[in-house]
């Protein structure tokens, strides 16, 4: 049975862009129609036809501008295709920027009915499952206080645990995965595999290819608008991995990553990743339990007081070997700066033996939302180190992680040993 | 949707409701599709109306007595200057009790417009959030505005007592009355808070045009005034729903009369074919705000 359907379905936006216009010297009319000649189409979606099964988890990946967001807003019925149709057979709900509808001066249960009744839970249905609500999101104490006064954190995880208590035929979730410690996303992903064990059916549109590849049955490849890619979550990955286009970075300078996908209308991005050696010059060579310095640059267009940058290296096999943030995981804080910023990822030996690679950057409000994300940021390789006293150089198909060790015998510890 | 029916779907014990989001066109057929959705979304319309009303009256001062405060208070300004000052007549009635009596619907369609009119830009974060069906914005802003006008008449009431003006039985004409205003209030609100989001001078505008209507309609002065315009001018004025309504609601109230039929008539004409208009241009208009917003 089929859950949702999109055929055929296109969305074109229109861009002005706004110049300069000498004022004085030309007339209205003038004006008008270098205006008009000014604003050219964007086709966000051409053309795309899928089907969701019920039940079926299904994943969309594809990178920035690939149209992943239009697709979101289309299937939530925030904006309306410009031509094609999309059918949706149930009630489809997204998990998606959690937190709207809330107004500061009521009562963290006055906002849960009105948050609630916005998403479409009938009242008898809210004061059903609030206690559950408020014990989910863990704000029992401040239930009835204005939400003006809580966290940052407090404020995401009421308006998360609101929409995870909805019960739809067909969820759309996003990169949500950002909100709350480590608990509280664990609670997160026990009620979306609830859900998806109670057969609901699942639309995953993420940058996140590890939970993608975990949560999926299927996955989509968008690029520039279209699906170039379906099937087999690990088979599509992989695809997209090859036609990024992400290589080595050939300049003769070294191993230096600018990010292959820039988008400059976002208001956080990260611009580039170097990988540096002690004295701060570019590696040409990265080899096992060397030391380096992965440098990330990002831009930002306003102050943020406390931001997370995380740097994620993966294995061939999408598995997330290092993923480190200097918050939440590592406890260094920065603030971001107007303007171009810098921070340091510092290994004295790295530990990963030689192999092929993939590197992922990510922006954020720890625990809050993310900024900016991107899993296929560059690919590297390692190559062999001697870390080790023994013969055999370590390669990353017989044992990933170089990490010092220790071997010793202490023969008094066998029993009955002469 | 030219599938067959599968087996499965016979046997489904829960069918679902199917949804199916398209270019939006003008079609009327979608009218009855519309309306059965905004019936749905009730919950909803009935939480955001008590919310609005609680955060207001929460956040000020004055509380309900705003809305006793504004009519009161213009009543006072227009009653020096018209009555002391100019010497206005006024259907035999305390001058007090005739511009009140005038200034009470009107001050209902005024609110209506006024805060209608930025709903939709007011709320982007929902709507580039969230759907539900974009026309309970303004509807909670005429809900809200109908709820302030019941609260006046209170005062009104006790007016008619002071002044010892005769109540009749013609009063429950106002209820017709009240209903086309409503309606047509409506229509406004749609109207202005869908081309807001497009051309947001729109905004800056109503309160000029209100100016002006206030004073294309008989609130302050007695429909007997423009006898002495050309007759031109008179058939075009009375065009205008809002002077069936507002005379239409003294004459029923304060003046113990039946309504005028002939300029009930035309204003009810007018808010019945404008509404549907101006919901389906609301719909359109609406359909793709969130690119904008």
């Amino acid at each position: 049975m089929i859950d949702l359907r999109l055929d055929r379905v296109s969305k074109k936006y229109r861009i002005r862009q706004e110049t300069e216009i000498d004022g004085t010297r030309h007339g209205p009319i003038h004006k008008l129609r270098r205006l008009w000649r000014q604003s050219h189409e964007f086709w966000a979606l051409r053309d795309v036809t899928f089907e969701v099964e019920r039940g079926e988890a299904l994943g969309i990946i594809g990178h920035n501008g690939a149209g992943k967001s239009t697709i979101l807003k289309l299937l939530a019925n925030i904006t309306t295709p410009s031509s094609g149709e999309i059918t949706i057979n149930g009630h489809l709900s997204a998990l998606i920027e959690v937190g709207s509808g809330f107004h500061p001066e009521l009562t963290g249960r006055e906002n849960i009915y009105l948050s609630g009744s916005i998403l479409g839970m009938s009242r008898g249905e809210i004061t059903r499952k609030l206690e559950s609500i408020v014990e989910f999101a863990g704000i029992s104490e401040f239930i009835d206080t204005p939400v003006k006064r809580y966290s940052s954190g407090m404020y995401v995880r009421l308006g998360f645990s609101i929409a995870a208590h909805l019960e739809p035929d067909i969820l759309l979730l996003d990169e949500v995965l950002a909100v709350g410690d480590a608990a509280f996303q664990t609670k997160c992903l026990k009620r979306i595999k609830q859900l998806e064990r109670a057969g609901t059916t699942i639309v995953f549109i993420s940058h996140d290819l590890y939970s993608v590849k975990r949560l999926c049955d299927r996955v989509l490849l968008l690029d520039r608008g279209r699906i170039i890619a379906s099937g087999d979550p690990g088979e599509v990955i992989k695809t997209y991995r090859h036609t990024s286009r992400i290589t080595e970075s050939k300049s003769d300078n070294g191993l230096s990553f600018p990010n292959p996908n820039p988008d400059p209308g976002l208001q956080f991005e990260v611009e580039q990743v170097d990988v540096l050696d002690r004295e701060g010059r570019l590696k040409h060579e990265l080899r096992t339990g060397d030391y380096v310095r992965f440098r990330i640059v990002w831009r930002a267009k306003e102050y943020l007081e406390d931001g997370g940058v995380e740097l994620g290296i993966y294995s061939e096999n999408e598995v997330p070997l290092i993923r480190y943030s200097n918050q939440p995981i590592s406890g260094f804080d920065i603030a971001f700066k107007p303007g171009l910023n810098a921070v340091d990822l510092e290994f004295q030996q790295f530990p990963l033996a030689a192999g092929e690679y993939h590197l992922s950057v990510g922006l954020s409000r720890p625990m809050i939302a993310w900024l900016h994300r991107n899993d296929n940021f560059a690919a590297f390789s390692v190559s062999q180190g001697k870390i080790f006293k023994g013969e055999y150089l370590l390669d990353s198909d017989y044992s990933v992680m170089a990490v010092p060790h220790r071997w010793s015998q202490d023969i008094e510890q066998l029993e009955g040993n002469s | 949707m030219s599938e067959n029916i599968s087996t499965e779907e016979l046997n489904d014990p829960a069918p679902r409701q199917q949804k199916v989001i398209r270019r939006i066109s003008f079609s009327p057929l979608r009218l009855f599709a519309d309306l059965t959705e905004l019936i749905q979304y009730r919950d909803l319309i009935v939480t955001l109306s008590v919310h609005r009303l609680r955060v207001r009256y929460k956040q000020s001062l004055l509380g309900v007595s705003w809305a006793l405060l504004q009519p009161l208070s213009l009543m006072v300004i227009y009653t020096l200057i018209f009555s002391r000052v100019a010497k206005m007549p006024s259907d035999n009635l305390p001058y007090t009790v005739f511009a009140f009596a005038g200034l009470l619907p009107w001050i209902y369609f005024q609110s209506v417009l006024v805060n209608a009119t930025n709903s939709l830009v007011s709320h982007s974060n929902l709507i580039t959030k969230v759907y539900f069906p974009r026309e309970i914005l303004p509807l909670t802003y005429v809900i809200a505005a109908l709820f302030d006008f019941l609260i006046a008449s209170t005062i009104l009431i006790a007016m008619m007592l002071y002044y010892r003006v005769p109540l009749t039985p013609n009063v429950f004409y106002a209820f017709p009355v009240v209903v086309v205003l409503t309606l047509f209030a409506c229509s406004m609100a749609f109207l202005l808070s869908a081309s807001q989001v497009w051309f947001r001078d729109i905004g800056v505008a109503v309160p000029l045009l209100l100016q002006i209507w206030l004073f294309a309609t008989p609130v302050v002065y007695p429909l007997s005034a423009i006898s002495a315009l050309p007759r031109k001018v008179q058939s075009i004025y009375i065009l205008n729903p809002m002077v069936g309504i507002i005379e239409d609601f003294r004459r029923v109230v304060v003046r113990g009369m039946p309504p005028d039929f002939y300029l009930f008539n035309i204003s009810a004409l007018v808010a019945i074919a404008i509404l549907p208009v101006a919901y389906i241009y609301f719909k359109r208009a609406v359909a793709t705000a969130a690119d904008i917003i």
